[in-house]
């Protein structure tokens, strides 16, 4: 693939100062560069997304050992319930319920979004604040229930 | 992309395909939707349970359709989103492609593990490795 060269001040008024000639011909702007953005929920939305799909991958390692140690019968399904219980396994239990969340709320957000939806700045930057800041305190009401019915215990 | 660029009406032609892959990940992530809600009511349900209490709740039918539909859609969901990940990351194309084939194979195995376990829970089977080479 052949990268078309930049043209510098091909038009006057571009804020870009850089135009390209795309393969059909047409003089397009150069998408903007690393060097020009700003932050935004939005950004963070979508980086989030790639994250939590990188670290489902991670975890869900953990809930197939789950279903292992279960078809292994009662003794390996002690053994790793005693490891879900300690320090170290209810952090992971933790992550996992974030990321579930995460998943939920900002996967809710990209099929709003793709559907045309709430593409409004105010609606997209709304949409993301939930996917980005909700998971952390559903998973935190999560455990709290949990321990609060005594279904978890330390 | 391999191979010289094609036009068609001076348009390259890669720009014309690709919207399969595209519509998958969509019917995929809005069907594992309303599945992620049900996952966080089965780990409510489940998390700290005994071992007699989640035998019980995989050999109720729907239990186990749910969670094997679930298994398979998501692993396939995220074997595109590695996909993606990857073409937007890894710009060596061999390197590429052997990544994409290690994380399929990965996730394959997975979902196959998940699935036989599924399964075997599912019709109250005799606890693992007894029925395998013994």
């Amino acid at each position: 693939m052949t990268q078309p060269k930049p043209n510098p001040g091909v038009a006057s008024g571009d804020r870009t100062g850089r135009f390209v000639i795309q393969p059909n011909g047409h003089l397009t702007p150069l998408s903007p560069h690393m060097g020009i953005w700003r932050w935004h929920v939005t950004m963070a939305a979508s980086i989030l997304f790639r994250a939590t799909l990188i670290a489902a991958s991670v975890g869900l390692v953990f809930v197939v050992a789950w279903l292992g140690a279960l078809a292994f019968g009662p003794e390996t399904y002690e053994t790793a319930l005693a490891l879900a219980g300690s320090p170290l396994g209810l952090f992971v239990g933790f992550g996992l319920t974030v990321i579930l969340f995460s998943f939920i709320l900002n996967g809710a957000r990209h099929t709003i979004n793709d559907t045309g939806n709430g593409l409004t700045i105010k609606s997209a930057t709304a949409l993301s604040n939930i996917a980005v800041w909700a998971p952390v305190p559903l998973a935190i009401l999560f455990w709290v229930v949990l321990f609060a019915v005594g279904r978890v215990s330390l | 992309m391999s191979g010289a660029a094609k036009f068609k009406n001076k348009v390259k032609i890669s720009e014309r395909h690709g919207g399969g892959e595209w519509l998958a990940e969509r019917v995929l992530l809005t069907a594992l939707l309303p599945l992620g809600l049900w996952v966080a009511s089965t780990g409510f349900t489940l998390a700290g349970a005994a071992y007699d209490a989640v035998l019980d709740w995989f050999a109720k039918p729907l239990n186990a359709v749910l969670l094997s539909v679930t298994a398979v859609l998501l692993f396939g969901y995220l074997s595109l989103a590695w996909k993606v990940i990857l073409e937007d990351y890894v710009p060596q194309i061999g390197a590429r492609k052997a990544l994409t084939g290690l994380v399929n194979l990965v996730f394959f195995v997975l979902a196959a593990a998940s699935l036989f376990f599924i399964v075997r829970l599912a019709l109250g089977s005799a606890p693992l490795p007894a029925g395998i080479g013994a």
